[in-house]
């Protein structure tokens, strides 16, 4: 049985071997890639948002490239970034005071009260993050538990888009994860690699060539 | 012009929401004989081969029937008034109006299906329309007519003006079900359908506004008269909006059947000064586009389907040499795109891409691979979401680039 299997990417035929992600078929051929990448392959940057539609199959979904497994005949579109119509502001300082965050969430985000339970949110994320659970949290109160739904978030705005309320669901997440670091005790891990930072011990060389692992040589 | 506005916007039942001018002008008497023998209006309207007249063209009698024949002594009749598709103006007009002739109709199908509730679902935006509606259904309340007809359904019938979000989705047969029961108007997976499980699980008869008005002309004239109207194969009247860039744009009562030329050039006045024919939008604008060679279709349901496009609303959109047919499909797009309710990810993100990728192209800002990327979305969005907006979506799309490829800068593609 042959390993390589047949996928299009927005209009061109790809070939893949059993096991590529979606992102990985892309890269393969000579045309430069300028769009949809970003952290090449981590997950962690939402550039590679993308439509895809499985072969046989009526519904399409949004989904990472680079997280998701290149499947025979799946057929992927790439989604540019949605830009909301109006950008948020807050300061670190407003959102420190615990007995005051709510007040700010909902000078900053009024319409994250206005959620009408479609699930469109939780469908569009490619994280699966239960994000109207999270901003139910949220409007309840509920500050940590909120923040922790929108723990693995990668701000990649599908939600935002998605959603018909115009909450923008990832950006009160941020807020959220925000607040909620401000109130609290900052992490062991985090405050010992400042400190090996501050000591010159995490030193990058930017001349160094990576190898294949992608370590700096 | 002698076949011009004969039954909907005939000038001298143009009476608003006055009841007793209403009646002068033969009002009522489709419901006088519709009571005569409830048991026989949906044969009558099959007879009449009356279509639906929001943009699908299903039989209204078949509609009936599945709502007459649903179990459950609660029924609904809904006027879908929602109108907000870019081009249709026809159902505010003939809310504003001649509100009696749609409530006559809604009572009469009330009668057919023996239901007990008489919506009017109205987009709150068009203010004349809820005004002349309110006034209008209060007159009938304090009528004789509404008791007899509650003595013929077996139970009393009530009469409500209920404002809708005003949200393009809103229209969606689903969605007036889910906004009636006090929600966002987000539309549901079809079965069940509002006729056997409408509102709050109740059997629900939904019908656009046009079609509704042209009942108590059907039964109090025939449905040989009414059939008689059409040219050719196709029955009765239209309501076509024709704008754009013609001489003469606006709201033609004409017989179903006639042709598009016609429309323009003999109804609408022909195109602006010196402006040539390119292209018409019809209905939602989400049809497959009509062009030079097509000036000959007939502009009914079934003829217009054989043009591998649709009727849809009436709405026709005429768009002259000159104008970015580009444009005005990114235009159309991008009302999808914020209507498009977010239930479904492949509707808001794919109308949204789609949205993206013609901006670029329209301002030439694009690449050929945008072009590619363009088209492979209109492959992989159809039928992927609960309602056909994505797919009233990609159809536009796809016409454009089939119809005009020039404009695209790519090669024609084969019929």
């Amino acid at each position: 049985m042959s390993n390589t299997l047949r996928i299009s990417i927005d209009g061109k035929e790809k070939e893949a071997q059993a096991g590529d992600s979606i992102l990985q078929a892309h890269l393969k051929g000579d045309e430069t890639v300028t769009a949809n990448i970003g952290c090449m392959g981590q997950g962690v940057c939402g550039a590679c948002r993308c439509l895809v539609r499985k072969e046989g199959e009526r519904e399409t979904a949004t989904r990472l490239a680079c997280e998701t497994l290149a499947e025979e005949g799946m057929q992927v579109s790439f989604m540019d970034y949605y830009q909301p119509a109006r950008v948020s502001r807050y300061g670190l300082e407003d959102i420190r005071d615990g007995w005051e965050w709510m007040k700010h969430l909902r000078d900053v985000f009024p319409e994250a009260s206005n959620c009408r339970h479609c699930s469109g949110c939780d469908r569009a994320c490619p994280k699966g993050i239960t994000v109207q659970e999270g901003i139910a949290l949220a409007s309840r109160g509920e500050l940590q538990a909120a923040a922790e739904v929108f723990d693995a978030c990668i701000m990649c705005n599908l939600c935002t888009l998605a959603c018909p309320e115009n909450i923008r669901p990832n950006h009160v997440g941020l807020f959220l994860r925000r607040a909620h670091a401000a109130q609290t005790l900052r992490p062991g891990d985090l405050l010992r690699r400042l400190d090996q930072q501050r000591r010159g011990e995490l030193a990058i060389d930017l001349s160094a060539v990576p190898t294949a692992q992608g370590e700096r040589a | 012009m002698d076949k011009l506005n004969q039954v909907l916007l005939k000038p001298a039942i143009q009476v608003g929401a006055d009841l007793f001018a209403w009646m002068q002008q033969g009002g009522t008497q489709g419901l006088a004989t519709a009571l005569d023998a409830p048991q026989t209006l949906i044969q009558r309207i099959a007879d009449a081969d009356l279509r639906g007249m929001g943009g699908a063209g299903f039989p209204t009698a078949r509609k009936w029937e599945a709502a007459a024949q649903a179990a459950g002594s609660e029924k609904y009749v809904v006027c879908n008034g929602n109108e907000d598709e870019p081009g249709t103006f026809k159902d505010r007009t003939l809310l504003s109006r001649t509100p009696h002739q749609v409530i006559e109709g809604a009572l009469i199908a009330a009668l057919a299906i023996r239901a007990c509730h008489v919506i009017f679902y109205l987009n709150p935006h068009q203010q004349g329309s809820l005004r002349e509606m309110r006034r209008a259904v209060a007159q009938w309340q304090d009528s004789p007519w509404l008791e007899k007809v509650a003595k013929a359904v077996g139970q009393p019938v009530d009469l409500q003006v209920v404002p809708s979000s005003g949200r393009y989705i809103g229209g969606e047969e689903t969605a007036v079900v889910a906004s009636l029961e006090g929600g966002f108007p987000f539309p549901r997976k079809k079965p069940p359908f509002p006729a056997e499980s409408g509102v709050r699980g109740c059997p629900t008869l939904i019908n656009n506004t046009e079609t509704l008005a042209k009942v108590s002309h059907i039964i109090r004239h025939g449905a040989d008269w009414y059939r008689a109207l059409g040219v050719g194969a196709a029955s009765g009247t239209k309501l076509y909006s024709l704008s754009g860039d013609v001489m003469a744009p606006g709201l033609y009562e004409l017989p179903m059947g006639t042709s598009l030329h016609d429309l323009i050039y003999r109804y609408g006045g022909g195109m602006l000064e010196g402006k040539a024919f390119k292209a018409v939008f019809t209905g939602g604008p989400s049809n497959t586009l009509l062009t030079r060679k097509d000036l000959d279709v007939a502009l009914d349901f079934d003829s217009v389907r054989e043009r591998q496009s649709r009727l849809g609303t009436g709405a026709m959109i005429v768009i002259s040499e000159g104008s970015s047919i580009i444009r005005k499909v990114a235009e159309y797009i991008g009302f999808f795109a914020k209507g498009s309710c977010g239930q479904c990810p492949s509707c808001k993100c794919g109308t949204f891409q789609l949205a993206r990728l013609l901006e670029r192209v329209d301002s030439g800002r694009h690449s050929p691979a945008d072009l590619a990327a363009l088209r492979h979305l209109c492959q992989i969005l159809p039928g992927s979401g609960r309602c056909g907006l994505i797919d009233g979506a990609v159809t536009v799309v796809q016409s454009s680039l089939h119809t005009f490829p020039q404009e695209y800068g790519i090669a024609a593609t084969a019929d």
